[in-house]
């Protein structure tokens, strides 16, 4: 298998993949943190 | 339902079928029929992952399940995007390489013809009865609300899309696919936007946010430690199980599972599959969150319309035919004068008896639970909770429109399993054990026939599950994650573990999928309580670790026979 090869590929649309990474993470952070703010505010 | 909401509902199914039929040219092999002749755009790519995800049950449960048990079911895909990646680096570019049919395919290039075959049999298994049951699920809930015949119901929820399926394989799913989300996406914001119209004057968002938080239903986030001395590891929806637990299945699912990689391998490159995964990764947190929404403005709707004392009224019709016939009778008069009053109280502005008709009326429900469970009857009626809304409060033709978006959100899902199931076949079986080569104008009519073969099996299947009844329902729910993880665990092996041959991980994967289902057996009889979603982690987990010992002791002994040789 030549997985190096593959992940040495260029990721789609930034090229590398630590950017998706850190996009992935901070929309899920997001996330979270807004529905933690909706489930604490409102409760 | 009304002439003119048949109408709707009938056009926009024949839409369906005659944009398959339509769209289902494709060259006469199995690239044309399995993969499309790799041609699919990454929005395609992107809309067939979310219809293949989305069936006919998650429309219709989710408003209910937020309705019931708040919205922390949202948390079931916290881990969904991370796997995405995952996926994107490390399958998906293999399987494009290698030019694979089906992921098993791979399997055997990397260990052995057995553990191909092994995996490839269970998908088979999984795929075939979860197709069944949701093909029965939603026309079970049809058939009671609407009063319809339950052998038509499953078979225009399960039968009719095999038209287009059998005639366009995966160019013909694609494309309903790309259709299919867009006429749902549609008719579920035209609800949405429906439900906060028709709530009282001066009732805005904040009040709706501030009466769902109240009533517990924005229980979005949620730790697993609530109410409890320490992690409660039966808890089926928290952050911790979402994240990892979701993590292992999403990325079984979508790495491993043919009805979603049968989908991304229709790609036109390996560009455009990445894309369309990862960008299902970003929109299926927000997405699931607006169901859910949903199904709480219905929560607060309800707050000053009538409801009924329990949503599915066939089972209400069960328990007047029961010895508890005449205490139904009294009850839904009684709730029915205190309905009326509360509902008066709630629009002027509430006070203490609306708070003590709230009391008296979650009594009466919690009977007619206790009553339902006592004649054998369904005590859960939480999937009936949304299309019951729809059919009670929608303007005539949005009932029929409503009801064409779980049909085609059924469509979505059984036309790619159909297609999955029948390239499996062929490709892991058919093929794989024929003395001769094929030719390839006969793979691809072999192709149509098992498709047609699995479509007759999936709707039987239904009907089975309606005469077995809920218990089957219930049990096929979990049955993905019983198989997901010990397959997840045998492709991480093949990835990242190179020492390691097919012996030892085909030893592992039966052996750990017999403690997986004894563990599940355990769990239902309360013996070991752990939440359907880690077995997944389990299996996967166990299937990495025990093939690697197995490996170290074959390899030891393969060794000391060498000497013992020499």
């Amino acid at each position: 298998m030549e997985q190096g090869k593959d992940r040495g590929e260029r990721a789609p649309l930034f090229g590398k993949w630590g950017y998706w990474y850190a996009l992935v993470a901070g929309f899920l952070l997001l996330c979270i943190g807004v529905f933690y703010f909706l489930t604490k505010h409102f409760s | 339902m009304s002439r003119p909401d048949w109408i709707v509902l009938v056009v926009t199914l024949l839409a369906i079928i005659a944009y398959g039929l339509y769209k289902s040219r494709t060259s006469r092999d199995l690239d044309g029929y399995i993969l499309s002749n790799r041609t699919v755009p990454w929005y395609m790519v992107l809309l067939g992952i979310m219809g293949t995800q989305a069936s006919a049950v998650t429309f219709l449960s989710a408003p209910g399940q937020a309705y019931t048990d708040g919205m922390r079911f949202v948390e079931y895909y916290f881990g969904l995007p991370l796997a995405m990646i995952v996926v994107c680096i490390t399958f998906v570019p293999i399987f494009h390489r290698l030019k694979v049919y089906t992921a098993y395919e791979f399997l055997e290039r990397r260990f052995d013809l057995k553990t191909r075959a092994l995996t490839a049999f269970l998908f088979l298994l999984q795929r075939g009865l979860s197709t069944g049951i949701s093909i029965a699920a939603p026309s079970i809930i049809l058939s009671s609300l609407l009063g319809w015949n339950i052998i038509w119901t499953n078979i225009i929820m399960g039968g009719v899309l095999i038209i287009y399926t059998v005639t366009g394989g995966a160019k013909a799913v694609a494309y309903t696919q790309q259709l299919q989300m867009i006429i749902i996406f549609a008719g579920m914001a035209i609800a949405g936007l429906i439900v906060v119209h028709r709530l009282p004057p001066g009732v805005g968002w904040k009040e709706v946010m501030h009466l769902a938080g109240r009533a517990g239903k924005l229980n979005i986030v949620t730790t697993g430690f609530e109410g409890h001395k320490g992690f409660d590891w039966n808890d089926r929806y928290n952050l911790l199980s979402g994240i990892i637990g979701g993590f292992f299945l999403a990325l079984s699912y979508f790495g491993t599972d043919q009805s979603q990689v049968g989908r991304y391998l229709t790609a036109r490159s390996l560009r455009e599959s990445r894309l369309g995964l990862l960008l299902n990764g970003l929109v299926k947190v927000p997405m699931q969150f607006l169901i859910l929404l949903l199904g709480v403005f219905v929560f607060v709707f309800y707050q000053y319309n009538r409801r009924p004392v329990f949503f599915n009224e066939s089972q209400l019709t069960t328990l007047a035919h029961s010895r508890y016939g005449d205490s139904i009778r009294v009850l839904r008069e009684r709730y029915n004068a205190e309905e009326q009053e509360r509902v008066a109280l709630a629009n002027s502005g509430g006070g203490v008896r609306l708070d003590q008709l709230e009391v008296l009326q979650a009594a009466d429900r919690a009977t007619v639970k206790r009553w339902l469970g006592e004649v054998g009857g369904d005590a859960n009626d939480t999937n009936y909770i949304f299309l019951r809304f729809v059919t009670d409060y929608l303007p005539v033709g949005l009932i029929g429109l409503l009801i064409a978006v779980i049909m085609l959100a059924a469509w979505g899902s059984i036309a790619a399993a159909l297609n999955s199931l029948a390239s499996c076949t062929i490709v892991d079986f058919h093929r794989r054990f024929s003395r001769q080569p094929l030719a390839p104008e006969r793979e691809y009519r072999l192709s149509r026939w098992y498709t047609l073969l699995w479509g007759i099996i999936c709707v039987a299947m239904a009907q089975l599950a309606y005469n077995v009844g809920n218990s089957l329902i219930e049990a096929v729910n979990v049955l993905g994650s019983l198989f997901y993880g010990v397959v997840l665990g045998v492709f991480l092996v093949a990835f990242y573990r190179r020492k390691v041959g097919g012996q030892a991980v085909f030893i592992s994967a039966v052996i750990v999928e017999a403690g997986v289902i004894v563990l599940a057996i355990l769990g239902k009889r309360g013996i070991v309580p752990l939440s359907f979603l880690w077995y997944n982690a389990v299996g996967a987990v166990g299937v990495l670790v025990l093939s690697e010992v197995l490996q170290a002791v074959i390899g030891r002994a393969r060794k000391y026979d060498k000497n013992a040789m020499s």
